[in-house]
Formats: structure tokens, C-alpha cells, sequence
């Protein structure tokens, strides 16, 4: 029950705290560290197929979560007809195995790319742990535990909503299975290392790329092959 | 005189009514009705577990007190009596009951107490309506498990957490357990009634708290799952074997996608870009 207090009721504010506080902290010290350091100009052959699934995969995922969150009657609505429900429930899973394909290719490329390599930091390293973590346990759940999204619907919003009025009911995740736990423990982890990573690009996304200009980069100085 | 007398004595000394509902705290009402009618009546037979009437007079009030902080440790521990308890429930042991204690196990014991000494306690059992079953109730209540009628007070259909045999498609969900032979499991209508109309699973509980099942729905249910306990065919198993393959297919078709939807990445302009540097 303490546990359960610590995990559910302690953690997700200790979470948003440090986030709210270090977010805006290196913002004001530190702003041009607000970036994604993103090593594709070092290797941009396996970068792709790292980035990219891994992107689009989260994205799309996060969107769901995001969805039963704000309307939860919406999605429970959706899933009253089976076909509809497992056709939601396959996109889920979809977009989770095409994150860990991202996932496995980027720590792949970090790992044997000696440039990408020399920009790894231990920070990196941690942050891709906690994001397997969290993309497997969800996947192990999508499996083990289906249909999550009826059931995120009914037991984890009203849990999430209650922490948002700060009466914090531990009782709607308490009596989870152990691996929805890890996940849901392992988001508010992810949540209070943000701040201290290059996750923070994620606040600062260049949304105007998506409408703006074409613009063609050219080298106007002679280049040598061995470069 | 002597009636004068009787009743001067009457009004000195008022005997006080038992009434279970002035003795006991509300808040011990509600603990009951929440954690333990859906598996005991007060005076109104067995469900999963025994008919709590005057069960204070089968055993010692401390042997109850412990027996309901820890039934699965009186059970392992060797108690005869709990063991017994064990047999007649075809080896179901009695869930520990969320926030309980010593203190609140004797509240308890006071409510069942004070119900047990009256003529048809509160507690007696759930209504489900006796009638016949009928294919149209089987029908409704497969449609509500799946989802397809919504139930009336807002709970998820039961297909977001359970299964049963003849859930078609990939099936039902996997939080909680397979429904096929719950009807069995639980000993037919009563009790599964009884759950139905409060269901006491920690997962469960916060969930139909607000949301009640109303009792057409409940007979409903019970005509499906007992039409499934009858009729179970013979198990396949829907594996989430089929699930994963069809998400693994789909996420290889959007990696094809990527690859064709950026298949000039490199070609267009960089690559011979990157040749004549």
C-alpha cells in the first residue's frame, strides 16, 4: 500500500516537478542546448531507418495514449464494435514495433558507427534504456494484456485525472498486472529525466519546416574524396 | 396502579431498539457492500463463500477477527476450520480484503452480527429475478459483453478485460480472466448475480463503484455466460499469436512505405551532391 502510495500517488508529482522546474531552468541558462544533437550529418545511410520508424512510431503511440486520456467515452465508443476495437488495437501494436525497430537500429548505429559513437553520451545511454524499457514493457503489454485500449480507457484515465485534481486515487492502477506497472512507473521516470536530456527537443520542434519554403543546401567549396 | 408504575419505568429506563442501521456506522455498510456481499448473503445461502448467519455462534470471536485479516494464512497455517473453508469453496481461497484490519474486521463482525439477528437481513442475497432465461436474453447479453449495446450506466463492456469461448476474432481482452466457465466456477446464478451487481475484484471495484450494472443487464450477462458454460467448445485458444503477426505485417508495410516514400532521399540531389565534392 506505502508502494503503492510512493508509485502512483509520490512519483508522477515528483516527475512533473522536476520537469516544470529543469525545463524551464536550462531554458533561461542554457537555451542553445535546446536541441536534439542529431548526429545525421556524421551517417545518414542507417540514421534513417533509425530515426524515422522510430519518430513516426512514437508519435503515433503517444497520440493514442493522448487520445483515451482526453476522451476516453470517444474510444470506448470505437471499440464497442470487435472489428473496430482490433483494428485499433493492431495500429497500436503496429506503431510500437515500428518505435523498436527504430530504437534497436539507433543503438545499433550508436553503438558501431565510431562517429556516432564519440557523440554518445552516458546520458544517452541511460535515456535509450529507460525508451526500450518503455517500448517493450508496452509492447509486453499490448500482447499479454490486451485490449488496452478499452481498459486505459476505463482504469488508467479516471487514475490520471485524479492526479491532475491532486487526489491522487491509487486504487484505479494499484491492482494492475506487474508489467503494466513497469510501464506506467517507467513513463514518470522518462518524464523526470527530460529535462536533462536531448529529449528537450521535443519542446522546440521546427513545426514551421512542415509548410515553409524547399530549401536546397550546396557546397561552393572544393571537396576532396577522402573527406 | 401497578400499569402507572410499568410505564413510569418504561419511560425511565427507554431499552434501545436493535437496529442494525442505528449501530452500526454507514461507513461499515458501504465496506460491506463494496468487499464482501458478492461472495457472502447474511440468511440468504451460499455464494462463493459461506452464509455469514450467525456465524459468530460457529466460531470464537478471535478466531474470526483473524481468520478475516488473514484467511490465507490461517489457511496455510494449518487451521482445521479454515481448511474446511478451503474444501467447501472447491479450493477458491477467501481474496484479502483491501485496507482491512483488526479493527475493522470487529466492525464487521458487529454488522453481521446485529443482520443475523433479524427475521430477512438487507444482506439476504442479490435480487436477480427468477425467471426463466430465454434465447433473447442470451443474445442481449452477448451483445452487452461484447460492447454492441452500451450498458446503461457507463461501465466498458466486459470485452475490454475478458474472453470467452465463442468471443469471435482475436477475442476478448487479457486483463482479466477467461469468462467461458465463469457460471461453473462461481456455482450458477446466485452468486454470479451477486458478483455481477458488485463486482469485488480490486481492478474491478473502482470501476462499477459509480457505474452499477442494472438488474436486466445482470440477468442478461448471467444468460450468456451460463449458455457459454454449456456450450463451451472445445477451446482453441485465441492465441495473441494472430494479433502480433497482423501488427508486425502492418508495421513491415509502413517501413515500405518510408522506403518508397523517400526512396529520392539520397538520389535526388545530395548523392551526386556528395560524388562531385
Amino acid at each position: 500500500m506505502i508502494n503503492d502510495l510512493l508509485l502512483y500517488g509520490a512519483l508522477p508529482y515528483a516527475a512533473t516537478v522536476v520537469f516544470l522546474i529543469v525545463t524551464i531552468q536550462r531554458y533561461r541558462q542554457r537555451s542553445f542546448t535546446y536541441s536534439s544533437l542529431s548526429s545525421q550529418f556524421l551517417e545518414n545511410q542507417h540514421h534513417f531507418w533509425g530515426s524515422v520508424p522510430f519518430h513516426y512510431g512514437l508519435l503515433v503511440v503517444l497520440a493514442g495514449h493522448l487520445l483515451a486520456l482526453l476522451l476516453p467515452r470517444a474510444v470506448l465508443w470505437w471499440n464497442a464494435e470487435p472489428l473496430r476495437l482490433y483494428a485499433l488495437e493492431i495500429t497500436g501494436l503496429a506503431f510500437a514495433l515500428l518505435a523498436l525497430v527504430g530504437l534497436v537500429n539507433i543503438v545499433v548505429r550508436r553503438a558501431s558507427v565510431p562517429k556516432a559513437r564519440v557523440v554518445t553520451t552516458t546520458g544517452d545511454w541511460v535515456l535509450n534504456v529507460l525508451l526500450g524499457t518503455q517500448i517493450l514493457s508496452g509492447i509486453g503489454v499490448a500482447i499479454v494484456h490486451g485490449w488496452g485500449s478499452s481498459w486505459f480507457s476505463s482504469s488508467v484515465s479516471p487514475w490520471l485525472w485524479s492526479l491532475a485534481r491532486l487526489d491522487p486515487e491509487v486504487a484505479w492502477v494499484a491492482p494492475l498486472p506487474w508489467l503494466v506497472k513497469v510501464h506506467i512507473v517507467n513513463a514518470w521516470l522518462l518524464i523526470g529525466v527530460f529535462p536533462f536530456t536531448r529529449l528537450v527537443h521535443v519542446l522546440v520542434v521546427p513545426n514551421p519546416y512542415l509548410w515553409r519554403k524547399t530549401q536546397v543546401v550546396l557546397w561552393n567549396r572544393p571537396r576532396t574524396r577522402s573527406s | 396502579m401497578l400499569r402507572a408504575v410499568s410505564i413510569l419505568f418504561l419511560l425511565a429506563f427507554p431499552v434501545p431498539a436493535v437496529r442494525p442501521a442505528q449501530t452500526v456506522s454507514e461507513e461499515t455498510t458501504v465496506y460491506y457492500e463494496r468487499n464482501c456481499q458478492s461472495c457472502h448473503t447474511i440468511g440468504g445461502g451460499r455464494l462463493a463463500g459461506p452464509d455469514l448467519k450467525g456465524v459468530s455462534e460457529r466460531r470464537d470471536r478471535d478466531w474470526l477477527l483473524r481468520f478475516v485479516v488473514d484467511p490465507k494464512g490461517m489457511i496455510d497455517g494449518g487451521d482445521a476450520y479454515a481448511q474446511q473453508l478451503l474444501a467447501d469453496a472447491r479450493g477458491v481461497y477467501m481474496p484479502a480484503v483491501p485496507g482491512m484490519s483488526k479493527e475493522l474486521a470487529g466492525k464487521l463482525l458487529d454488522l453481521i452480527e446485529a443482520e443475523s439477528k433479524l427475521e430477512k437481513s438487507r444482506f439476504a442475497g442479490t435480487q436477480v429475478s427468477e425467471r426463466p432465461l430465454t434465447p433473447r436474453d442470451i443474445e442481449r447479453g452477448r451483445d452487452l459483453f461484447v460492447g454492441r449495446v452500451a450498458l446503461t450506466g457507463g461501465a466498458p463492456a466486459c470485452l475490454a478485460c475478458h474472453t470467452t469461448s465463442s468471443a469471435a476474432g482475436l477475442g476478448g481482452g487479457r486483463l482479466g480472466p477467461d469468462l467461458t466457465d465463469v457460471y461453473a466456477r462461481l456455482e450458477g446464478r446466485k452468486a454470479l448475480g451477486a458478483w455481477l451487481s458488485s463486482p469485488p475484484s480490486p481492478t474491478m471495484q473502482p470501476i462499477f463503484r459509480e457505474q452499477r450494472l442494472e438488474g436486466e443487464e445482470v440477468l442478461a450477462l448471467i444468460a450468456y455466460l451460463k449458455d457459454e458454460a454449456e456450450h463451451a467448445r472445445e477451446r482453441e485458444g485465441v492465441s495473441p499469436v494472430l494479433f502480433l503477426v497482423s501488427s508486425a505485417g502492418f508495421c513491415a508495410l509502413v517501413l515500405i512505405a518510408f522506403d518508397f516514400a523517400w526512396r529520392n532521399r539520397y538520389r535526388a540531389v545530395r548523392r551526386p551532391l556528395l560524388h562531385r565534392g
